[in-house]
């Protein structure tokens, strides 16, 4: 589903990426831990297309059904119709409308064609928006990437609809989805709302930074639940960046990999994930 | 108009402004088509049509608004007083209130239009009026307030005249004891406006509030002027001003506060606040504090800048496309000073305003009606 070959990027001029490669399929989890300064967000960022993350080297392809039809021009010279075998094991909703999967090249696309696409930013420092409430802001948001898509914008009805379960999915209550976004809003309920967020879009792959920080037990549960719920599908594929292991007891990753000077530069199976917490990330990562 | 005399922008009061189009305004002479009014009113209450300043009985239902001679107090304004002494009046008694809100709807063909105004809110009455300004050509008003004791009046103005137009407004205001006058101008058309206002707190606990909205695109200027006088202690007053500037554009808003000797407790709060959709616009904002009492708290906060990098990028990484997302954070940027409007309706009507000036297509006269000039002004001009 997404694969980042030789990746380089820098931020005001100075490198921060140095040769990064990922490859993440369907249907797997993996999760990406790393010292502080290793380059995490910067990799979220530069994923998300976030203007002053620069990348000097590399690619990213990204192959998903949401290909908009502005892009379709834009689609990685190799790209290739993939056929989709998903009908078979019956989760191919998605799917269907386009019949066909799409390797695009990710770093092309803007911002906001890269969420059309299906990818998420869960961001670890969710912005203050306010004067904008957490409903007119997510209706705008999945609508415009339905127009993208060539899809008909839902109905108020349907979306409030929609927001209400997430909503309660996540345990955010209600009226803090008319509330202006993110506005007066605890650590937790933040990470809640980019939850709350990720289940109204319903994207196909979905890049956390650090969405387990500043989150007590009970949030991280929640936390973890809606990850596991709105993402854990076999057409669909989770980037979790994390500190610690702790969102891990919640999210099992499917692979570890231990990010340190701007490449990975350890790649395994959960267990990774506890030998760091017990040895440290300088025994792991030597 | 043979002795139009305008003040200089040599003068620190009219420095921001750009008068240069009114000689010329002066002299033309309205074409007679106008925008049609339907889509301006709001609501079923009094209403009233002035096209090119005259007023149009068969489309007005005036309630307990007079037509004639009307004392604006504005003999020393510069523009003001070319408003000259006829116009619209409103008298409401003590304890009434007129059954809805009154709007008044002003369309230009062209040239230049003189109407002086007074409001008179008796004790404990209470008043909202909504003007509309659209069309061509030179809109000049000047509107002379009295509030008694305990009397309220909501004044809401919405100014989306067509472009090389000027809507230039210029009130004055004596604001009696528990008084209470809020007024919020949006200017949300193509063309330019002067916004003057002169409003005194003179009686003790008075309030008064004067804010609005001003977006400004291409070669646009709106330039607000706003003196609160505080004469009286106890009294409260709140300017929330949001200016927004693209192209070449300029919006200027300078706020002065006064608070004399007596005026003591005084409690005041100026908010002026600017964003600049491209380096290339212009915002003013000059705070003013004036303060002889010894025991007041006069709060000021002035800031201008460019839309956040970080919730753009957040509204794009959710699938908002950058101009959407522009819109949207700027949309909430002015909502500010558009949220003390308190009747629903009307806030909604002056949201959508701003709205379509955000989106690209602020009220223009995409419906012309055209009616011969030699019609109007039979009725109207008593």
């Amino acid at each position: 589903m997404l694969q980042i070959t030789n990746l380089h990027a820098e931020v005001d001029g100075k490198p921060i990426l140095k040769g990064l490669d990922l490859a993440i399929g369907a249907g797997e989890v993996h999760a990406i831990m790393g010292p502080n300064g290793a380059g995490k967000s910067t990799l979220a960022y530069t994923l998300g297309g976030r203007p002053g993350y620069e990348v000097t080297e590399g690619s990213v392809t990204f192959t998903t059904p949401f290909v908009p039809s502005e892009v379709e021009g834009r689609a990685a010279s190799d790209a290739q119709r993939v056929s989709t075998s998903l009908d078979t094991n019956g989760v191919g909703e998605a799917l269907q409308t386009t019949g066909g999967e799409v390797a695009v090249d990710l770093l092309a696309l803007a911002p906001h064609e890269r969420a059309a696409a299906g990818l998420f930013l869960g961001f670890q420092y969710p912005v203050e928006i306010p004067g904008v409430s957490n409903v007119q802001f997510l209706r705008e948001a999945l609508n415009a990437q339905r127009a993208v898509r060539g899809e008909p914008p839902l109905s108020g009805g349907d979306f409030l609809k929609r927001a209400r379960a997430q909503a309660d999915a996540l345990g955010l209550a209600p009226d803090m989805l008319k509330r202006p976004v993110n506005v007066g809003f605890s650590g937790g309920e933040k990470k809640r709302n980019e939850m709350v967020q990720m289940g109204i879009i319903d994207p196909r792959l979905a890049i956390l930074d650090e969405t387990d920080s500043g989150l007590d037990i009970d949030a991280l549960r929640h936390v973890g639940h809606g990850i596991n719920s709105i993402m854990r599908r076999p057409d669909k594929a989770v980037l979790l960046i994390t500190h610690y292991q702790r969102l891990l007891d919640y999210v099992k990753p499917d692979f570890v990999h231990v990010l340190a000077g701007g490449r990975i530069v350890r790649s395994g199976g959960p267990e990774l994930a506890l030998e760091l917490e017990r040895e440290g990330y300088v025994g792991v990562a030597a | 108009m043979a002795s139009l005399a305008l003040p200089s922008s040599r003068e620190e009061a009219w420095r921001w402004s750009d008068l240069s189009a009114l000689p010329a305004l002066a002299e033309a002479r309205p074409s007679g088509a106008i925008p049609a009014p339907d889509v301006l009113w709001i609501g079923d209450g009094p209403r009233l049509l002035f096209v090119d300043g005259v007023y149009d009985p068969s489309r007005s239902n005036p309630g307990p608004v007079e037509i004639g001679p009307a004392d604006a107090r504005a003999a020393r304004h510069p523009l003001g007083r070319l408003a000259g002494t006829r116009g619209w009046r409103l008298r409401i008694g003590a304890e009434h209130m007129p059954s809805g809100t009154i709007e008044i709807v002003h369309l230009g063909s062209g040239g230049a239009s003189h109407l002086a105004a007074e409001i008179e809110i008796g004790e404990d009455a209470q008043a909202s009026i909504v003007e509309s300004f659209a069309g061509a050509g030179w809109a000049n008003r000047a509107t002379g307030i009295t509030l008694a004791r305990s009397g309220r009046l909501m004044l809401m103005r919405r100014i989306l005249g067509a472009a090389g137009g000027f809507t230039s407004l210029a009130d004055t205001a004596e604001i009696g004891t528990g008084a209470s006058l809020i007024a919020t101008t949006l200017a949300a058309g193509a063309g330019d406006s002067r916004i003057d206002a002169h409003l005194t707190l003179a009686g003790e606990e008075a309030f008064a509030e004067a804010g609005g909205a001003l977006l400004a695109r291409g070669q646009q200027r709106h330039d607000a002027a706003l003196v609160l006088r505080h004469a009286e202690p106890h009294g409260q007053s709140r300017q929330v001003w949001r200016a927004v500037a693209d192209d070449q554009a300029t919006a200027s808003v300078a706020a002065r506060v006064e608070v004399a000797r007596d005026a003591q407790k005084t409690d005041a709060e100026q908010s002026l606040r600017g964003v600049l959709l491209q380096r290339t616009a212009t915002i003013n904002a000059k705070p003013e504090l004036e303060i002889f009492a010894d025991d007041v708290k006069c709060a000021h906060g002035c800031a201008v800048g460019e839309l956040d990098r970080g919730a753009l990028f957040y509204l794009n990484s959710r699938g908002i496309p950058p101009a959407p997302a522009r819109a949207l954070l700027t949309r909430a940027f002015v909502a500010d000073a558009l949220a003390r409007i308190g009747e629903e309706a009307v806030r909604e009507v002056f949201v959508a305003d701003a709205d379509n000036w955000l989106s690209n297509s602020p009220f223009v006269s995409s419906e012309v009606e055209t009616r011969p000039s030699t019609s109007l002004g039979t009725n109207g001009r008593d």
